[in-house]
């Protein structure tokens, strides 16, 4: 299996770097932009001092995470998000009658590397965030040890999000306006403290769209902000059980797929 | 008026999507939620200067969701890009109306549709969540139409300028990506900005991008300096300027190429 997705994204990737220079240039604008978005981020912060009690360097924590955590996902599985298209051209008849499993086809077809540049935008603002912190005497080495884990634990909470809307597309032909739901205001909303939304969508950060558990769950324990020493723990285990329930729900899909017939 | 019959038209094509678009306002009034929330974290048990206390400063963000769908929202590159690739272009560039405006009237059509079905919807619940407020004078009512119309003209103008970029560009997907984070960062949708800190602040009022999304917000709070409109005239003269001549450049680059 593994073998056969280093050979599928190989010869993905080869084709892409035909476009050395669109490479360079999209990566750079992508980590670019995003750059942008910290620095406003940064201005309101720097003039209030605070959101919720969390100070710049903690809500950089939250952001570097959840920013690398969804390129992460965007790098690696373009096509889960861009789904769409697959259900309403019909194109998703070629991937069921390969013998590779369709989802295999999906992850292995892409990759958009332009992600690069947010996820080295994300980990730059955990560097310039764990400095910060050290500078105000904090213990950093659970911090350092945490961050990777939690970067990867985001990653797949995101994927799942994204392959469960996919798998909703089977049923309601469109996606699109679902992802800005389950993706994009999930990904913003994950920048800061949860605690700062009101009830009903903090509920749905910690049930249905679980990005509590990847950054301000474990941040909570580790900031000394209060919580259980296990806290941190849970990110992993929130992510393994909604790639379990994203795998599920996808299979489930699959066998509703009614074909355009065009 | 043949214009006004393009934006008719470009009105009616869009109200297919009516229902889709509707549901997915329920989407985008989260994002406005979210930040809403943002700032009343920022702004708790915090003594404000100026005119920002949180009250304000969630209706600023509310009507900032609501007016960004005609302002800011547009298509990229006016989809002028399209034409050029499929070769289109050639055929509106003879067309007896001239290509600027007919770019620009098309996509108003499109605006107009968004003011009906996707501001006013977006408006309307979010003011449900953070209490609605309206302006007392009536005059009030006539700067923030006309702030409002040449929020959406600048918009055009640097969308367009975007989308005709690619008579000697290939891909014009990056510009419009970092147009769109420019006017993001510094039109106010995040803050009002004149609260951007030091030299930014004093700087980003007189920019393209506030004219866009920050002036026609805070003349409907009846916020905005006695300037706004002026600066936002300002940027229309230029830009019109800037894009008539740009067109004229693409016209000759088209003509070279010849049939």
């Amino acid at each position: 299996m593994l073998m056969l997705y280093r050979k599928l994204i190989a010869a993905s990737l080869r084709s892409q770097m035909q476009y050395k220079m669109n490479f360079i240039t999209s990566a750079a604008t992508t980590g670019m932009i995003m750059v942008l978005d910290f620095v406003i981020l940064s201005a309101i912060l720097h003039r209030f001092n605070d959101v919720a009690g969390w100070n710049i360097y903690e809500v950089g924590m939250l952001y570097g995470i959840s920013s690398a955590s969804v390129s992460l996902y965007r790098l690696f599985a373009p096509e889960v998000n861009d789904f769409e298209k697959y259900v309403v051209h019909g194109e998703f008849d070629q991937m069921l009658i390969r013998p590779v499993s369709p989802l295999l086809l999906l992850l292995t077809r892409n990759l958009d590397l332009s992600r690069i540049g947010g996820i080295v935008q994300g980990v730059a603002v955990l560097v310039l965030s764990l400095a910060g912190l050290a500078r105000e005497g904090a213990d950093l080495l659970w911090l350092i040890v945490f961050s990777p884990i939690a970067i990867l634990s985001g990653g797949v909470i995101y994927f799942s999000m994204a392959l469960s809307s996919a798998a909703l597309s089977f049923w309601t032909h469109q996606m699109r306006d679902i992802l800005t739901f389950t993706i994009y205001a999930p990904a913003n909303a994950s920048n800061y403290p949860i605690s700062l939304y009101p009830g009903w969508l903090k509920w749905l950060f910690f049930t249905a769209l679980p990005i509590a558990y990847m950054n301000y769950l474990p941040m909570l324990a580790l900031l000394g902000k209060g919580g259980g020493w296990y806290y941190p723990l849970l990110a992993p285990v929130a992510a393994a059980t909604a790639l379990f329930l994203a795998l599920t729900f996808w299979k489930i899909g699959i066998r509703h797929y009614h074909s355009t017939g065009s | 008026m043949v214009y006004w019959r393009i934006i008719r038209k470009s009105y009616r094509r869009n109200l297919q999507y009516r229902l889709s678009h509707l549901i997915n306002n329920v989407a985008s009034s989260i994002f406005g939620l979210v930040f809403i929330a943002i700032w009343m974290g920022v702004l708790r048990g915090k003594a404000v200067h100026g005119p920002y206390d949180a009250e304000t400063m969630a209706c600023y963000i509310a009507i900032c969701q609501s007016v960004l769908w005609v302002t800011t929202f547009m298509s990229p590159g006016l989809n002028v890009q399209v034409g050029v690739r499929s070769g289109a272009v050639s055929l509106d560039m003879i067309k007896p109306v001239h290509y600027l405006w007919y770019t620009l009237s098309q996509e108003f059509g499109r605006l107009l549709y968004n003011a009906c079905y996707r501001s006013l919807p977006i408006g309307l619940l979010l003011g449900l969540a953070v209490g609605f407020s309206f302006p007392s004078d009536p005059l009030a009512y006539l700067l923030f139409l006309l702030s409002l119309l040449l929020a959406a003209y600048v918009g055009m103008l640097l969308f367009y300028l975007v989308g005709i970029s690619s008579f000697w560009t290939t891909e014009v997907r990056w510009l419009h990506l970092i147009l769109l984070s420019l006017v993001f960062g510094f039109g106010g949708q995040m803050i009002p900005v004149d609260l951007m800190p030091g030299v930014l602040g004093q700087l980003a009022p007189f920019l393209p991008f506030a004219a866009m999304i920050y002036y026609p917000v805070m003349n409907w709070l009846e916020l905005a300096p006695a300037y706004s409109i002026g600066v936002q005239l300002l940027w229309a003269v230029i830009l019109t300027a800037v894009a008539l001549a740009v067109t004229k450049q693409a016209r000759r680059k088209l003509e070279i190429q010849g049939g």
